[in-house]
């Protein structure tokens, strides 16, 4: 008995690390009241040996603590994203003006991403209903509390006050769709629930119908942390009223612990294990279950919202948070596919979106330091004050679009071709025509930065060696990925493993 | 004679959807919380009722913590109230909404 | 009819009417005492369903905690404060429409699934404290150490949150 304990708390050492920072953080906090970076750099460090033992558990495969975590590469692929966010999320934090204001305190801020980065590491890996709701409201109360941090700011604390508030009613009805599976199947814990399910599928057809509406409940929870359409309506507020440094965080990490827990939870759940004749790498649901062409709506549904929308945007944080809603759809449509394939292509996707996308908002907070605005009007004639950070910025838009010869063109390429051979054609076509409404709202951008003149008055951006190395570390990436992608596509491809699924 | 399962059932669906009812129409935010309550309250009816009815008691543990999150989130739901009660009194009363749709 | 059942109406009675005073009052400070009605009510059908330990942490947690909290808040802030969380787009009747036809569907559902199926009545004295302690630092003992992580960020939140500014 001791001994399995030993070897559980042994592979759950990423998160005890990242609880171990938080706790540090706080103390440290006390102890170095004038120094903020000692906290910043505690807190880096945190998360930089988080990742170190991450990569130490490439190829287990195991399930700890009684079912209630699983340890599998999918885990550790989502894990290793949320982490590699947190740390390049502390950097941008420690240069960020917004946040450095003199007087304000930074402890418990990094503290409460420590937080949060625990509880979308939890999500990747939660494999019992039980595990799975504690960590996303571990996740989601961190994230209230940062994304009202700068509370002397208005929207900042109503941003907050909406995002809790959506966030208790969706994890509400997440709640109540939990309890209809623990009813249908007297189990909380996934693979139980799945290995109860055929039975009472076979009771006829109102049982059936419960189990269709406890997955829509669920979905609900599920939707909301990667806000997908319905559930998105706290994300543009959020996203704009957040620190910018969250709004990053956010649009990643939590989608990232979000989509993680929603496939474990479709995936473990609702698949037949028994089904024969199917090609390898391919798995069938449970008949009687088509939440399959459920989560086709709600992917075309956010992707179309996402763009249309974004395109009457003038604030750019906000037309990042459309363009976050409509992205949650792309990769929506990888769940749909039911594949191996599907899968390999979302994580090949949130691969190139951590870059991409966490570069467009830094560039954002750069130029919002300086100009103190973050209205794309205000963007005129960037390009000739700014030449590099404009251009940076540039890329990581045209990658956000998905054009070639970026990261983010393989990440599309890999999810169109796994809708494709699945026979998707219609989503794949739909997803294509998203992309160039996309191309219309960045181009927006573009236009001011590089052909629009600038007023007379209005001062060049200088950067800090520091925050240039740290867009060359953001772009370094969105670049090489486009035209280096094998070693992350074969990631992917080994990384689609869940515990306790054929 | 029992109490059939499905009177617990509906019992909480009704408290439910009061509490959804209200979420959906009350304007005041701590009366939102005070329906977000109603809502895991009946949730946690339901769980306690299918935990008694399977004769097993992991419904019963997720109760357990379902509450100790609600306080949590009760806390944190207040604080930030307060906090915009603060910037509201002191910044701007009559722009209450600065964010739109 | 014996006794048991009768304690089961009374009490279902007291939750959904307390209820919907909370939701329909437009005083709110009806509203939050008329919460106490309801986390009473669902307290005593706990006990009904043999959730006593549950019962006593619903008492401990949502009216020693909760409610004296919400309490706290409306004092604090006694109608100032109204932030206007929706659209205009959800007025009260499509949305009572919307929230009858849920209802519907989900107390159907409730019934036709499990029709017919009984509650174990209440036997001797038993306690489901023993049971529920163990499970809580054996199977989960990881969910448990969490929890207090969630309680600990709560505790850190709601202060660093509410705590007047310094430079202000």
């Amino acid at each position: 008995m001791s001994d399995h304990l030993l070897n559980d708390l042994s592979l759950f050492a990423p998160e005890t690390a990242i609880t171990l920072t938080l706790v540090a953080a706080i103390l440290a906090d006390l102890i170095f009241r004038r120094t903020p970076l000692v906290v910043a750099a505690l807190v880096l460090a945190g998360f930089v040996v988080t990742g170190l033992l991450l990569l130490g558990q490439t190829g287990v495969n195991a399930s700890i603590f009684t079912g209630m975590i699983a340890v599998d590469s999918f885990a550790v692929f989502f894990k290793t994203i949320v982490v590699l966010a947190g740390i390049l999320v502390v950097v941008f934090s420690m240069e960020s003006g917004e946040l450095n204001s003199p007087g304000r305190k930074l402890g418990e801020y990094y503290a409460l991403l420590c937080a949060a980065a625990l509880g979308m590491m939890l999500m990747a890996g939660a494999s019992n209903l039980l595990m799975m709701y504690i960590a996303i409201e571990l996740s989601s109360l961190s994230s209230y509390l940062l994304s009202g941090y700068t509370r002397e700011a208005p929207d900042s604390s109503e941003a907050s006050l909406k995002y809790l508030i959506y966030g208790a009613v969706s994890s509400g009805l997440m709640l109540y769709g939990i309890s209809l599976m623990y009813g249908l199947s007297g189990s909380l814990d996934l693979r139980a629930i799945n290995r109860a399910l055929p039975q009472v599928l076979s009771g006829g057809g109102a049982a059936s119908f419960t189990l269709l509406i406890a997955g829509v409940l669920a979905l609900a929870g599920f939707g909301y942390k990667i806000s997908a359409v319905p559930f998105h309506f706290w994300t543009p507020d959020v996203y704009e009223g957040a620190p910018i440094t969250i709004t990053a965080f956010l649009s990643v990490a939590s989608k990232a612990g979000g989509f993680a827990m929603m496939i474990r939870f479709f995936k473990v759940t609702f698949i037949d294990a028994g089904a024969v004749a199917l090609p390898a790498g391919t798995w069938a649901t449970l008949q009687g279950f088509h939440w399959v062409d459920l989560v086709a709506i709600l992917a075309v549904l956010s992707m179309t919202i996402g763009n249309l929308v974004a395109v009457w945007q003038n604030n750019l944080k906000r037309l990042l948070a459309y363009s976050s809603i409509a992205h949650a759809g792309y990769m929506l449509t990888g769940v749909v596919v039911l594949s191996n394939q599907g899968l390999a292509a979302i994580m090949v996707y949130f691969g190139v979106y951590l870059f991409m996308n966490l570069g467009a908002f830094y560039c954002v907070m750069l130029i919002a330091d300086k100009t103190g605005s973050e209205d794309i009007d205000e963007y005129k004639g960037i390009g000739g004050r700014s030449p590099f950070l404009a251009v940076a910025l540039a890329v990581f838009l045209v990658s956000l679009t998905g054009l070639p010869p970026t990261a983010g063109f393989i990440g599309k390429l890999y999810l169109f071709a796994a809708l494709i051979n699945s026979g998707w054609t219609w989503l794949a076509i739909v997803a294509a025509l998203n992309s160039v409404i996309a191309l219309y709202y960045y181009v927006r951008v573009f236009r001011n930065m590089f052909l629009r003149t600038e007023e007379p008055s209005s001062p060049g951006i200088t950067l800090s060696w520091l925050q240039n190395a740290a867009l060359v570390v953001l772009l370094v990436p969105t670049l090489l990925l486009g035209l280096y992608f094998t070693p992350l596509v074969q990631l992917a491809q080994a990384s689609v493993r869940l515990f306790g699924t054929p | 004679m029992e109490i059939p399962l499905s009177y617990y059932l509906c019992l909480s669906v009704v408290l439910f959807v009061v509490g959804v009812a209200g979420v959906l129409t009350r304007r005041n935010a701590i009366v939102v919380f005070m329906c977000i309550e109603l809502m895991l309250n009946s949730v946690n009816l339901t769980l306690i009722a299918f935990s008694s009815f399977l004769g097993s008691i992991t419904g019963q543990a997720l109760v357990f913590f379902a509450m100790a999150v609600a306080a949590a989130e009760a806390a944190v739901g207040l604080a930030i109230v307060i906090a915009i009660y603060r910037n509201k009194r002191t910044v701007d009363i009559d722009k209450i909404n600065i964010l739109k749709w | 009819m014996q006794l048991f059942d009768v304690v089961f109406y009374v009490f279902a009675l007291i939750t959904i009417l307390s209820g919907c005073v909370v939701v329909f009052s437009k005083n709110i400070i009806y509203a939050a005492f008329s919460l106490l009605f309801t986390f009473f009510g669902v307290a005593a059908l706990y006990v009904l369903l043999h959730a006593d330990f549950l019962a006593v942490t619903q008492i401990l947690i949502y009216v020693g905690g909760i409610l004296v909290l919400l309490l706290f808040g409306v004092m604090l802030t006694n109608n100032v404060i109204s932030v206007e969380m929706k659209t205009g787009t959800i007025q009260a009747i499509p949305a009572l429409i919307i929230v009858a036809i849920v209802a519907g569907t989900l107390a159907g559902l409730s019934y036709s699934t499990w029709k017919g199926v009984a509650v174990p009545a209440p036997g001797g004295p038993q306690t489901t404290t023993g049971t529920l302690g163990q499970m809580l630092m054996t199977s989960y003992v990881i969910p448990f150490e969490i929890a207090s992580v969630v309680l600990l960020v709560a505790l850190i939140g709601a202060a660093m949150t509410a705590r007047r500014h310094r430079n202000s």
